[in-house]
């Protein structure tokens, strides 16, 4: 009765379910720009892209996230849609996509105009981000700056933006407090009362979670920083360590226990000669084994036995 | 017969009842069970009950009830009236399982078959009547399944009632019969003049009997098949023959639920084989070549960044 059902892969849509803010489609002012999506390094993959809004005129640098989870359609009006995602357009510094520019370009420890800075071949919209009110106002908070006549230079400085994602992480400790977002390792259900208040030791926990929802937003390597710079230590998780191995090793003088405590116990220990074979394993022993597998090597994991 | 109380809504389960006699609550009583529109993939499965003091049997026989099988829909008709009409002995009872109710209940996420919901319906009536204040000493069903296991159930549900479990009960008791015609009359109404809840426009009323053999049902079953929505309440989607037009000839949908090939699911869901675990080195390198793990914040709420759109 149950037939196999294909899955056919999703075809282009041209239509999808946004939630955004009023400020991301307002329509444009005259002279201004369409609300647009663009394709921009993510900070935190480095070379994969991800999606991005620009407000109209620039304004405003939005983030696209989608809610997306198996078996999920929608009815739209009288129609069927079979993307079940539901986007988000959220407010999103664009600070953050600026930073690998600058950190890059500061590798020469040099001042230079931001314009000159911010330049990718692979994503030459990432020019757009200047425009966004935030980014001249706040590039301070990450580079030193240095003003000859009307034209700014700017320097990257570790010291400055690990300060400026240290008040990151404690503004959004504060928001995960207050929207009651639970951080600790175990899972808590609402419905659950705790006779016992939260700890204070759970700063901690706030301070690692805050930490990991900004390190979505930087380099491995900055988030690394970051986390020495919040003191934290570094959680070790424990590796994973190869048991030693079991197996014995092959050899032609006869066998011993690697710990034989009956030798220590009996005073009147002496070797035993190797058993005598009998006469079935006598032949079989004589018979020519060149070119034949050993019975252990069917056993052995598959890459060791290709290598032979 | 008026059926006007399942008829304003016919996506749910309804009790419709004579009134109950007053020998009845004096006297002891036996009682009949039997269904209607077991089979048919269109309709309504209507279970009925039928019950008189046990010293009117003679009379019920003198109405001269037969298995609803062996008469015509207008001797049935007649023969109801006349039930109906010995109100002052006989009384009657009828459960209608509407169309939905099967499909959803045999569909549901923990699957509550045909069987069991038979079943329950039967003792829901039984019960109806020992609440009205019948006095129930003998009770006769037509069986579902095997016939044994249903009478230990019945008996064990009811203790102090007598309960007989048989075969072709409708054609042994007269008073299984008299349920029987109940419930089959009940049926035919309902089926006759389909009240369409859905907004379909003009439905073509010409589905035949409603069984799956019917080439009239047939045809209307190709006709009326909506390739999104499937079909009107009305139809049966638990029946194999519902099934097969759908997955051929309407849009696939996916649940959460459908049991998909072992691997493939797993392959879908992420999951790691089993043997996985047991090779050495190949695990991890696929693990390194991604380094990032996106926070659970994220992954929690199922967000995920966009590439495109």
């Amino acid at each position: 009765m149950t037939t196999k059902k294909k899955r056919t892969p999703h075809s282009q849509n041209d239509r999808w379910v946004v939630v955004a803010a009023d400020s991301a489609v307002e329509t444009p002012k005259k002279d201004d720009s369409d609300p647009t999506f663009i394709r921009l390094r993510n900070p935190s993959t480095g070379n994969a892209a991800s999606l991005y809004l620009l407000g109209s005129g620039d304004v405003q640098l939005y983030e696209v996230k989608a809610f997306k989870e198996d078996f999920h359609s929608w009815f739209i009006g009288q129609t069927v849609q079979r993307d079940g995602r539901l986007l988000y357009v959220t407010p999103m510094d664009p600070l953050y996509l600026l930073l690998p520019y600058l950190i890059k370009a500061g590798e020469e420890g040099k001042f230079q105009p931001v314009d000159q800075v911010v330049m990718d071949e692979d994503f030459p919209a990432c020019t757009r981000l200047l425009s966004c009110t935030r980014s001249q106002t706040s590039l301070h908070h990450v580079a030193e700056e240095k003003e000859v006549g009307s034209q700014k230079f700017q320097r990257y400085s570790q010291e400055r933006t690990m300060e400026w994602l240290k008040k990151k992480v404690h503004r959004t400790v504060k928001t995960l407090r207050k929207s009651n977002i639970s951080v600790g390792e175990g899972v808590k259900s609402t419905t659950y009362v705790r006779v016992k208040q939260e700890s204070e030791t759970q700063e901690e926990d706030y301070l690692r979670y805050a930490h990991g929802l900004i390190s979505e937003y930087i380099s491995e390597d900055l988030s690394k920083a970051l986390l020495k710079h919040l003191q934290l230590p570094e959680l070790s998780s424990p590796k994973e360590v190869e048991p030693p191995s079991k197996k014995r090793k092959l050899t032609d003088k006869p066998l011993e226990a690697g710990e034989d405590y009956t030798k220590f116990n009996s005073s009147d220990f002496s070797r035993k000669p190797p058993k005598k074979m009998s006469a079935a394993q006598k032949t079989l022993a004589k018979v020519d084994k060149t070119g034949m597998k050993s019975m252990s090597a069917f056993f052995s994991p598959k890459g060791k036995a290709e290598k032979k | 017969m008026d059926l006007g109380e399942f008829e304003a809504d016919n996506s749910v389960s309804c009790r419709l009842a004579s009134a109950i006699p007053d020998v009845c609550k004096t006297e002891d009583c036996c009682l009949g069970i039997d269904e209607a529109g077991r089979g048919p993939v269109l309709g309504p499965m209507v279970y009925g009950i039928c019950f008189c003091p046990v010293a009117k049997k003679e009379a019920l026989k003198d109405l001269k009830v037969a298995d609803s099988k062996t008469l015509t829909e207008a001797q049935r008709e007649d023969l109801f009236r006349k039930l109906d009409e010995a109100k002052s002995f006989v009384g009657w009872a009828l459960q209608i399982l509407s169309p939905n109710t099967i499909s959803t209940s045999m569909l549901q996420r923990s699957k509550y078959n045909l069987n069991a919901l038979s079943h329950d319906a039967a003792i829901g009536l039984v019960q109806f009547a020992l609440d009205s204040g019948v006095q129930l000493k003998e009770v006769f069903v037509d069986t579902v399944g095997p016939a044994e296991k249903y009478q230990e159930k019945l008996s064990q549900r009811f203790p102090g009632v007598e309960v007989t479990v048989r075969p072709k009960a409708d054609s042994l008791f007269p008073i299984v019969s008299a349920a029987s015609i109940c419930a089959k009359v009940a049926r035919d109404h309902s089926v006759k003049d389909w009240n369409f809840p859905e907004d379909l426009g003009e439905v073509d009323a010409d589905y035949g009997s409603g069984y799956p053999n019917d080439p009239k049902t047939k045809a209307w079953l190709l006709k009326e098949l909506d390739p999104v929505f499937g079909y009107p309440q009305f139809v049966r989607f638990s029946w194999s023959t519902t099934q097969t037009l759908l997955d051929s000839k309407a849009v696939t949908v996916h649940w959460d639920d459908d049991e998909e090939d072992g691997e493939k699911a797993a392959a879908r869901q992420n999951n790691t084989s089993m043997l996985s675990y047991f090779k050495t080195g190949s695990k991890t390198s696929a693990q390194q070549g991604n380094t990032h793990q996106t926070h659970r914040f994220f992954t929690e709420r199922r967000l995920q960044s966009l590439a495109t759109l």
